[in-house]
């Protein structure tokens, strides 16, 4: 076997890219497994924050937009709202700091970079998973909401969300480490984003805006994404259109931020 | 005779420590406006070669690029100019233990550090029994690895690196690790790697120590190579040089 370096640095080709991260599953899973292994044993209560966690956040919102400033009454909208943003949200900071807490690992062994938002990334969804169980558990009690048939749809939802988070992931960390400062922006970013977003307001509310502002709005990733799951979890009339914008948003991003990030990664030793 | 297992041919590595370090937005735009960026060579044109069945050792003060050369060698860090030719399965383990979580038991780190290297789980799997048994730590094994003691935890890490059957090993400021027992041990794993023809790569301060087990050695100063040759020659030419900067640094009142 025989290896040469410059002027081609890691792969050749996209395919070849990916087919090394195939080969490299069983590191993606070990490392996630290992991350969520080592956080449950340097905590008391260990594997109870994963409920935990969730029902706490779930809890202050409903305690800030449902009873102090009741924007949003409906806690089943609330919530769903909630930890379906959170879940995106998390990748924005993610991506980075999984290189960035890295360092020693990538400027001493060659892999393919993107591995380390992915198991970013699979662990959070473990979080997320959790969180919708949580969601049930705060929401069933308080709503006449039941999971009902079209939570079959997730099985459609959660792998273009995750293909829409790794690529958020991914492009930030492509940004956020040779610019430090974004990391400082990405808290804002994420509060802004969160405000926009159909969860906290009722959808009525953009309904009544006028026309550009209405549009404008609408080009938020998170309305088509929060809507398809609230089809799924609350039972919401599907729109078409909304599916629509959901695939194509996750595939746009998923990949832009995928090639942005591999095409960067040669050099991205040198600035940890 | 056959191939080098490492052909470092022409070599250059630039940094530019406030652009290429850390560009924040205010620093790219500092340089936006005015080109001109101070460069910082870390290597400038080294070559060299390492045989099938070496053990090659890199001297030179802190700073001479001798870690740069070798993360260059471990493909990690791509050189502005030349190129560097493999031949043969790295083991790029080049500081002990990289991969490991403290938090997790050795017997998962095992896993960790395999997998970080390439292998697959199954491959793990065939060389976990050789691995725990090589490193000596019986039950210490299960126990999460931040109650290790320093010399514990390098003999699970060198136990992990040994085991990925390298032909061509790099380490950085690591020759001999765990009590004494343990080190005539890894010495011993490590002429065995020699006898098959493997090659192996040091980088270390201990240069005493590099003399004796490396066949030959190269001698950095600032991203320069200043010397190749046999290790016993080169090392002792580097620490005349050593020697005589210290003097002429106490000369004038320095040092």
């Amino acid at each position: 076997m025989t290896t040469t370096t410059s002027p081609v640095y890691y792969a050749r080709r996209f395919n070849e890219y990916m087919s090394e991260l195939w080969r490299r599953r069983d590191f993606i899973w070990f490392l996630a497994r290992g991350n969520i292994k080592a956080r449950n044993a340097s905590t008391f209560l260990g594997l109870v924050w994963w409920v935990l966690n969730p029902l706490l956040l779930g809890l202050v919102y409903f305690f800030v937009f449902g009873l102090i400033f009741p924007t949003q009454r409906d806690i089943a909208y609330l919530l769903s709202g909630m930890f379906v943003f959170h879940y995106s949200s998390q990748s924005l900071t993610g991506g980075a700091s999984s290189i960035l807490q890295n360092s020693k690992l990538l400027v001493n062994i060659r892999f393919p970079r993107l591995i380390l938002p992915i198991a970013f990334l699979l662990e959070s969804t473990f979080g997320f998973l959790a969180s919708l169980i949580v969601f049930y558990l705060i929401v069933i009690p308080f709503s006449d909401v039941l999971p009902g048939p079209e939570i079959a749809l997730l099985l459609v939802a959660l792998p273009l969300q995750i293909l829409f988070n790794v690529g958020l992931a991914a492009a930030t960390a492509r940004l956020a480490v040779p610019f430090r400062d974004i990391n400082n922006l990405i808290p804002y970013l994420n509060r802004i984003w969160l405000y926009m977003s159909p969860i906290i307001w009722p959808l009525s509310l953009v309904e009544g805006l006028s026309e550009p502002l209405h549009s404008l709005l609408r080009l938020n990733p998170m309305f088509p994404i929060i809507a398809v799951y609230r089809t799924a979890l609350l039972g919401y009339p599907l729109e078409q259109a909304d599916v629509v914008a959901m695939v194509a948003w996750c595939l746009a991003i998923g990949i832009i931020g995928i090639a942005m990030f591999i095409k960067y990664e040669g050099k991205m030793v040198r600035y940890l | 005779m056959s191939l080098p297992a490492i052909k470092v041919d022409s070599v250059s590595v630039r940094f530019r420590p406030y652009v290429d370090r850390r560009p924040t937005l205010r620093r790219s735009l500092a340089t936006f406006r005015h080109k001109e960026t101070q460069l910082v060579e870390a290597l400038k044109g080294v070559s060299f070669e390492v045989a099938k069945g070496e053990a090659f050792g890199i001297v030179g003060q802190n700073g001479a690029g001798k870690s740069t050369l070798l993360r260059c060698i471990a493909r990690t860090l791509r050189p502005d100019e030349g190129r560097i030719v493999v031949r043969g399965r790295m083991s790029t383990l080049l500081q002990l233990g990289v991969g490991f979580n403290a938090e997790l038991s050795g017997s998962r780190n095992i896993y960790l550090g395999g997998l970080v290297a390439g292998l697959t789980k199954k491959q793990v799997d065939e060389k976990y029994d050789d691995i725990v048994e090589y490193s000596e730590l019986g039950d210490a094994i299960y126990r999460p690895m931040k109650t290790y003691s320093s010399g514990m935890f390098s003999r699970l890490a060198f136990a992990v690196a040994m085991h990925l059957d390298p032909e061509v090993l790099l380490l950085d400021e690591v020759l001999a690790v765990g009590d004494e027992g343990f080190r005539e041990k890894s010495m011993a794993t490590m002429h065995e790697l020699l006898g098959r023809s493997g090659s192996i790569v040091f980088v270390s301060h201990a240069v005493r120590q590099l003399a004796e087990f490396c066949d030959r050695a190269a001698w950095l100063d600032r991203g320069e190579l200043v010397a190749v040759g046999d290790a016993e020659d080169v090392v002792e030419q580097y620490r005349a040089e050593v020697r005589k900067r210290r003097q002429e640094m106490r000369a004038q009142g320095i040092g």
